[in-house]
C-alpha cells in the first residue's frame, strides 16, 4: 500500500462517525439524567439546601465529593498529554486527545458542581468582589480556570492539523459540521511557520500544566488539610491527592481507551500494547497511592489520638467501614493483582479494572469528606438526630449523577464531531515508520 | 353458662371504658396551670412600657409558653386596647404604651392594666402608680456621690416618694455595680438617695465614659423605674488594634501579608502573562493562514 493510500485509509478509520443506534441510546440515558439532575437542580434552588441532607456538620457532602472526583480524574491530561509528550513517550499519540478531553469535561463539571454546592450560585460573584487572598478557596477558584483554559488550549492547538483534514472531508461532513470546523481551524495552512508556531505553544503548554495541575490538586487537598479535623490534619495530603488523582485518571483513560476501541473499531489503532503499557503505569500509579493510604491511615491509627481514633474506628469497623475496605480492595488492591500478570492487562481486564479503580476513586472521595465531618472536635449535642447522620437525598444523588452523565456527554458529543485519535500525527508517525524501514 | 360469659365481657368492657375515662380525666388535671404576670418599665421617664410573662406549671415544672396572644387593656377591659401580645420562645410578650392613648394616661396618678386571653379576663388588679426617677451628680471635695430622686405622681404634682428600695450603682454588662458598699438605696423622706461613688478606676469607653444608673425593681406601686446618666468618671480604655492591623493569613482581605501578594500575584502574572502570550501566538498562526 502506497502512502496517500494509507493516509486514505487513516483518515477513514480515524474521521468522527454519526451516532449508531447504541450511541443513540447512550445519548439518550445521559440526557435523561442530566434532565432529572437540572430538575433536582430547580428544587435545590426553589426551596434552598434544604433539600439536601446537608446540615450543620456535614456542610460538605457528596457534591464536594464529586468535586474531589472530577478534579483528580481531570489531572490524566497533563499525564498522557504533558508528561508523556515531554518525555517523548511515541505510543501515547492515540491517547493524548482522549485524556485532554476527559480533562477539560472532569475540569468544566468540578467547576459547575463547586457553585451547585453554594446553594446561592449569584454569590458566586462575592468571591470575586471579596475575595481574600489568604483563603485556599480563593487559590482553588484561581487554579481551576487556570487549569480550564489550558486544557482547552492543549485540546485545541493539537486540533488545529486535523481540522484541516477535515474542512479537505466537506462532503462527508454535514453542515452544522463544516461550520464549525471551518469556524475553528480554516486558518490552519500547515506551513513550517503555522507548524513551527504551534509546535512552540504545545510544548510551553506542557511544561506549564504539570506545575498547574499539581497546584489545583494541591490546593484541593489544602482546602481540607488547612482545616484542623481528624482526618484531614495531615501535611501528607497535597501528595496523597497527587498520587490518587494520577491513579484515577490512568483508570479513566483505561475505561475510554477501550471503549472508543469496541465502539469505534479502533483495534488498530489502540493496540493492545496500548492497555499493556497503561496497565504497567497504573500498576506503578496504584502501588503509589496504596503507599501514601498506608502513610494516611496507619501513621495516625498507631497513635490513636482520641480525636482520630473515633474517625478511624468508624471507617476500619464502623458505620463506613464496608465503603472504606471497599474502595481500597475495589480502588487499589485488586486492581493491582490483575494488572501484575501480562493476562491482567489485555483489553477486557484492563476495562473492568479501569471501571474498579474509576468506582473505587468515587467512593474514596466520597470518605475523605464526609466521616471527618461527622466527628467533630466537640461532641455532637443537642442537635437532632438526622445532624449526626449523613446519607444523601435524593436530589443529591440525581444533581451527582447528573454532573457526571454531563460529563460523559462532553466527552460523547466531542468524539462524535472531532477525531478522537489525532489523525494527523497518527499519518506523520505511520509515514516516519514507513520511512525508516 | 353462657351468661355468665356475656356478663364477664360487659365487665371487662367497664373496666376499660372507667379506665379510659379515668385516664382522660388525669389528661385533665395534668393539662397544667398557666401563670401569667405583667411586669410595667418606665425607662429614663420618657418610655413606659409592659412585659408579660407566660408559664405553664405541669408537674412542678415551669414551662415558657410561646406564641400564646393576649390583649392588655388600660384601666378598662374592650376599650382601652393597648396591644395584642404574642409571647415569644422564652413566653415573654412586650407591649408599648400607644400614643393614642395618652389622654387617658394623662388623666389619672394611678392606671390598671387588665390582661385578656381571648373573652377571659386572666389579670384585673394590676395597678401602678405613676412615678418617676431622676439621677445627678454631687462633687464635694472631691469626693463624687450620685443623687437619685424618685417622685410620684399626686394630686397633679409630683412628689418626692419615700422609703422605695432601690440600686444605684454603675451599668456593666452584667448588670447594676453598686456605686458604694451597699447593694440597696432607700430614699429618704425627700425622695433621695445619696450614694458616695466608691468605685473609682473603673474603665469606661474610649473617652472614659461610663453609664450611671438608679433603678427601682418589681416595685409593688411602682413598678420597675430606671435612669440613666452618662459621665467622665471612668478610665479611658485603649484598643489596642495591633492585633488586628497586622498583615497575617487571618486578617482581611486588605491586610493580606506581603510575600502571600508577592508569591500569588508573580503566579497568576507568570502563568496568565504566559498564556496571554500563547493567544497572541495563535492569533499569529491565523493571520499567516489569512
Amino acid at each position: 500500500m502506497n502512502t496517500s493510500s494509507n493516509d486514505k485509509q487513516i483518515t477513514d478509520d480515524l474521521m468522527p462517525q454519526k451516532f449508531s443506534k447504541s450511541g443513540m441510546i447512550w445519548v439518550g440515558i445521559l440526557s435523561t439524567i442530566c434532565v432529572i439532575g437540572a430538575y433536582a437542580y430547580y428544587r435545590q434552588l426553589r426551596y434552598g439546601l434544604g433539600v439536601t441532607s446537608m446540615r450543620d456538620y456535614v456542610s460538605w457532602g457528596i457534591y464536594i465529593s464529586n468535586f474531589v472526583f472530577f478534579v483528580a480524574i481531570s489531572l490524566v491530561g497533563s499525564l498522557i498529554t504533558a508528561i508523556f509528550r515531554l518525555a517523548n513517550v511515541a505510543w501515547s499519540t492515540p491517547l493524548t486527545r482522549i485524556a485532554e478531553i476527559i480533562a477539560v469535561s472532569a475540569i468544566t463539571f468540578a467547576s459547575l458542581i463547586i457553585i451547585v454546592d453554594m446553594g446561592r450560585p449569584e454569590r458566586l460573584y462575592n468571591l470575586f468582589a471579596h475575595g481574600r487572598l489568604q483563603s485556599p478557596i480563593a487559590w482553588d477558584v484561581i487554579v481551576i480556570t487556570t487549569y480550564l483554559f489550558i486544557s482547552l488550549f492543549l485540546l485545541y492547538v493539537p486540533l488545529l492539523p486535523d481540522l484541516k483534514i477535515m474542512n479537505q472531508q466537506k462532503n462527508k461532513n454535514s453542515a452544522w459540521q463544516n461550520k464549525i470546523y471551518i469556524f475553528l481551524g480554516s486558518f490552519w495552512k500547515g506551513n513550517s511557520e503555522q507548524v513551527k508556531i504551534s509546535d512552540k505553544i504545545i510544548n510551553i503548554l506542557c511544561i506549564m500544566i504539570i506545575p498547574v495541575a499539581f497546584c489545583i490538586h494541591t490546593v484541593t487537598s489544602w482546602l481540607f488539610a488547612t482545616t484542623y479535623r481528624p482526618g484531614w490534619d495531615s501535611t501528607n495530603f497535597g501528595a496523597y491527592f497527587i498520587s490518587g488523582a494520577f491513579l484515577v485518571g490512568a483508570g479513566g483513560v483505561i475505561v475510554a481507551m477501550y471503549v472508543f476501541r469496541k465502539h469505534y473499531h479502533l483495534e488498530k489503532y489502540i493496540t493492545e500494547l496500548h492497555f499493556e503499557k497503561m496497565g504497567r503505569i497504573a500498576v506503578m500509579l496504584s502501588l503509589i497511592y496504596l503507599y501514601f493510604n498506608i502513610n494516611e491511615y496507619l501513621v495516625p491509627a498507631f497513635k490513636m489520638k482520641k480525636s482520630e481514633a473515633a474517625h478511624l474506628a468508624e471507617l476500619f469497623t464502623g458505620e463506613f467501614s464496608i465503603m472504606f475496605w471497599f474502595a481500597i480492595m475495589v480502588g487499589m488492591i485488586i486492581p493491582i493483582f490483575i494488572m501484575l500478570f501480562k493476562k491482567g492487562r489485555k483489553p477486557l481486564p484492563m476495562f473492568i479494572t479501569g471501571i474498579m479503580i474509576v468506582v473505587g476513586a468515587w467512593f474514596k472521595r466520597y470518605l475523605i469528606v464526609t466521616p471527618t465531618l461527622l466527628h467533630p472536635f466537640l461532641p455532637m449535642q443537642n442537635v437532632p438526630d438526622n445532624y449526626k447522620h449523613y446519607f444523601p437525598s435524593w436530589e443529591e444523588w440525581a444533581i451527582t449523577m447528573g454532573s457526571l452523565a454531563g460529563a460523559l456527554l462532553i466527552v460523547t458529543f466531542f468524539v462524535r464531531i472531532f477525531p478522537i485519535i489525532p489523525i494527523h500525527e497518527t499519518i506523520t508517525e505511520q509515514n516516519e515508520k514507513d520511512h525508516s524501514k | 353458662m353462657k351468661k355468665i360469659i356475656q356478663n364477664r365481657y360487659l365487665l371487662l368492657f367497664f373496666v376499660f371504658s372507667s379506665m379510659l375515662f379515668a385516664n382522660r380525666s388525669f389528661a385533665q388535671e395534668d393539662a397544667g396551670q398557666e401563670i401569667v404576670k405583667l411586669h410595667y418599665y418606665n425607662s429614663n421617664n420618657s418610655i413606659q412600657y409592659l412585659i408579660l410573662e407566660s408559664t405553664l406549671k405541669k408537674n412542678k415544672v415551669f414551662t415558657p409558653q410561646k406564641d400564646k396572644t393576649y390583649q392588655i387593656y388600660l384601666d378598662s377591659a374592650g376599650t382601652n386596647l393597648i396591644a395584642k401580645v404574642k409571647t415569644d420562645a422564652a413566653g415573654k410578650g412586650k407591649a408599648f404604651l400607644p400614643p393614642t392613648l395618652k389622654k387617658i394616661w394623662d388623666a389619672s396618678p394611678q392606671h390598671t392594666f387588665i390582661v385578656k386571653a381571648g373573652d377571659e379576663e386572666i389579670i384585673s388588679d394590676f395597678i401602678i402608680t405613676k412615678a418617676k426617677i431622676t439621677i445627678d451628680t454631687l462633687n464635694l471635695d472631691g469626693i463624687k456621690s450620685i443623687v437619685a430622686t424618685v417622685f410620684k405622681f399626686e394630686n397633679n404634682t409630683w412628689t418626692p416618694a419615700k422609703d422605695v428600695e432601690m440600686k444605684v450603682g454603675i451599668q456593666r454588662h452584667g448588670g447594676v455595680l453598686s456605686a458604694g458598699d451597699e447593694e440597696t438605696y432607700t430614699t429618704d423622706s425627700t425622695g433621695s438617695v445619696t450614694a458616695e461613688f466608691k468605685k473609682l478606676n473603673l474603665p469606661g469607653n474610649q473617652k472614659g465614659d461610663i453609664t450611671l444608673v438608679a433603678k427601682v425593681e418589681e416595685n409593688e406601686f411602682f413598678g420597675n423605674l430606671a435612669a440613666q446618666k452618662s459621665v467622665k468618671w471612668g478610665v479611658p480604655t485603649k484598643v489596642d488594634t495591633h492585633f488586628f492591623e497586622q498583615r497575617t493569613l487571618w486578617t482581611t482581605r486588605f491586610k493580606t501579608p506581603y510575600w502571600l501578594l508577592f508569591m500569588a500575584y508573580s503566579i497568576i502574572i507568570g502563568v496568565w502573562g504566559t498564556l496571554i502570550y500563547l493567544v497572541r501566538q495563535v492569533i499569529k498562526i491565523k493571520k499567516l493562514g489569512s
